[in-house]
């Protein structure tokens, strides 16, 4: 037989594998709480854009009882008395009273249908004035980059990826049929990249798609034109590379899931061991850190994060990652981690034996 | 390439616990039993014919290929494990064609060696069905079909007549025959000596991890007359069963048991018996299941091998 049909071959025995573990990955009831991590922050950004949507259509009902323009509001200031606030923008749509012995404190309403605005007034002088702005997408996309990555990505993909990669090994062997795969004139590299190849689709489809629908659901109740707008600027590459950045973080945990499933019998212990590895990761020496998934997925983020900034020193710390490497390194380097785990797994799964009696 | 299936030296440890010990073995084509006890190394040595473990010591080779190469050994040996557990969700026919499209073999042929070897193990009106539903002879059928839809030169069958009715496995001893006679190794694991003698070009003999004899059965086959085979046998009819059993000059005791699901029966002549039954069961006296019972075969043992050790 000549090389290159033992080669279609083989592509033709992971196609193979590839389509009875998808059957298995997406149709398991077990896999269900990956689909519910998933989907989880996306369910939440739409009923914050439905709260938003409600909150906006109150603030223009309560403008067009009480209308004043954004431009009265923004020119009263400090120091004035609560009538001559009224006398500039008419009664408040809510007024509210406190008082005490030595002072007393009155708070006004006003909405101009966009922002809500607040006039507190200490013993009738203004003395502070707060504005709720109404969201707006560069304040959201900070938010969604605070989520993004201190949720979804090292809490749902990692545990997603987890629960999907390392059951494609153990769950077989914990069901007792394992060997069938073995029987199979199947070289074990190959059933083991066609398990990956498997458990990434999974992975990708779900975790890819979870990121999509939450951009989607962040930005389903802005303006058509503010929308367009942010993709214009920098919208568009953000979100390619906020997809991109998932498809990489299941790659690359999905490898390390996979060995570990092949490596251990109780998945909490690795799951836990590297959930540790990776959150230590900011504070290892620049060696160790280069060791790990999240130091080139969160160089690869395109929003920084909004904890980092106006943190403590200590807090930084914790949760910055030093010295973040250039884009293209990152993608190599993570690319370059999942092959070295997926060839150390491929030498451990030619030495698998099937021993059910001590699972 | 090597026509024979050879084991030379070969032991295999579990940590402390031995499975099988020295093995030097060399089997022909044809019907070769492995027989002993249970715990004597039966499994261990299939298991490590196939690459599903490794030998601590030793070589194995399957037509002279090494079970270490798992995409050559694959096409040459098919094997029915003992495990009797499947991947969820699929009928029979899906688990067949699933297994032959691991092989690389397009769907049509995949669909084909399937239906054919469903149909060998006549199991064609069950194959549409959830094999989580399927008794436990229909399990041990459709695994003994995905064992030969390859048509494999080679094929390992672990207690594959365990859980038959005496009508299937009539059926399938004659399937194993059939593939000896086309110049295979048909290569059958069994507690029960009686089970197998009949039917075996070659007989081995193990206990405890070690072969203890091996060769042709015939001289030990008078012996084996002079002890009483006990067999279990469970029915919908149990008392009708005995009553039927009770008649036959070769059994020496029929027992119902306490909760009326079927039969424990002694006789001293396991052909006749076996034939017997068939008739039985064609008369229409359900038998759902037959299963040699174990102390005695371990007596047997005793019996013939003293104990094993001698052997040593």
């Amino acid at each position: 037989m000549s090389p290159p049909l033992l080669e279609a071959q083989s592509w033709a025995q992971i196609g193979a594998v590839i389509r009875l573990e998808l059957k298995k990955t997406f149709l398991s009831q077990r896999g269900l709480w990956v689909y519910l991590l998933a989907l989880a922050p996306a369910a939440i950004y739409l009923i914050h854009a439905i709260d938003t949507m409600r909150d906006l259509e109150t603030r223009r009902t309560l403008n067009a009882a009480h209308p004043v323009a954004t431009e009265t509001l923004r020119s009263i200031h400090n120091g004035m008395s609560p009538e001559e606030v009224v006398a500039v923008a008419g009664q408040p749509y809510s007024q509210t009273s406190f008082s005490r012995r030595a002072f007393r404190l009155t708070t006004y309403l006003y909405t101009d249908g966009e922002s809500n605005y607040a006039f507190l007034f200490r013993n009738g002088e203004l003395v502070r004035i707060n504005e709720q702005d109404r969201c707006n997408l560069p304040k959201d996309a900070a938010i969604f980059a605070t989520v993004f990555q201190f949720f979804y990505l090292r809490l749902a993909v990692f545990f997603g990826c987890a629960g999907i990669f390392m059951n494609l090994f153990r769950a077989e062997m914990l069901d007792k049929s394992l060997h069938f795969y073995l029987l199979a004139p199947l070289k074990r590299e190959a059933l083991l990249i066609g398990k990956y190849l498997a458990g990434l689709t999974a992975a990708v489809a779900t975790f890819v798609t979870g990121t999509a629908l939450q951009i989607a659901a962040l930005s389903w109740h802005f303006e058509p034109g503010a929308v367009s707008e942010y993709l214009r600027g920098p919208g568009l590459s953000q979100i390619a590379a906020y997809l991109g950045v998932t498809a990489l973080a299941c790659a690359g945990y999905g490898s390390v899931f996979l060995a570990a499933g092949l490596l251990f019998r109780n998945p909490i212990v690795p799951a836990a061991g590297v959930l540790l590895w990776e959150g230590a990761n900011p504070v290892l020496p620049a060696a160790l850190k280069k060791i790990s998934v999240i130091f080139y997925l969160q160089a690869l983020c395109p929003v920084v994060a909004a904890p980092e900034q106006g943190l403590s020193l200590f807090e930084r710390l914790l949760i910055s990652s030093a010295e973040p490497p250039p884009a293209w390194l990152s993608v190599l380097g993570l690319l370059a981690l999942t092959a070295a785990v997926l060839v150390f797994a491929a030498a451990r799964a030619r030495r698998l034996e099937i021993n059910y009696g001590a699972e | 390439m090597s026509h024979q299936v050879t084991f030379d030296n070969v032991s295999r440890f579990y940590g402390e616990v031995l499975g099988v010990n020295r093995i030097t073995l060399s089997i022909p084509p044809g019907i070769t039993s492995l027989v002993g006890p249970n715990g004597s190394g039966k499994t261990t040595l299939m298991n490590l014919m196939a690459g599903l473990v490794r030998p601590s010591r030793g070589e194995v080779r399957v037509l002279g290929i090494s079970p270490g190469e798992p995409e050559k050994l694959g096409r040459v040996l098919g094997y029915s494990t003992q495990f009797d557990s499947f991947p969820k969700g699929l009928t029979g026919y899906q688990f067949v064609h699933a297994f032959l499209r691991l092989f690389g073999f397009t769907q049509e042929r995949c669909a084909n060696l399937a239906n054919e070897a469903i149909a060998r193990v006549r199991m064609t009106e069950a194959a549409d069905r959830n094999v989580a539903g399927y008794s436990k002879g229909m399990r041990q059928r459709i695994k003994l079909a995905a064992a030969i839809a390859h048509q494999p030169q080679v094929l390992a069958l672990d207690e594959p007549l365990n859980g038959l009715d005496p009508l299937v496995r009539a059926e399938t001893i004659a399937l194993f025959r059939e593939w000896a006679r086309e110049g295979r190794h048909v290569i059958v694991s069994s507690h029960v000596l009686h089970e197998v003698d009949q039917i075996s070009d070659q007989v081995v003999l193990l206990s405890n991890g070690y072969v203890v004899a091996e060769g042709q059965i015939q001289g030990v086959r008078g012996e084996i007359q002079d002890h009483p085979l006990q067999v279990w046998i469970r029915s919908r009819r149990p008392s009708a069963l005995a009553s039927k059993l009770f008649e036959l000059d070769h059994v020496v005791e029929a027992r119902l048991s306490p909760d009326r699901t079927g039969v424990l029966v002694k006789t001293r002549d396991a052909d006749r018996f076996y034939r017997a039954l068939n008739a039985i069961a064609l008369d229409g006296i359900d038998v759902e299941g037959v299963m040699p019972v174990d102390d005695n075969v371990n007596s047997l043992y005793e019996y013939l091998i003293g104990g094993g050790e001698a052997a040593r």
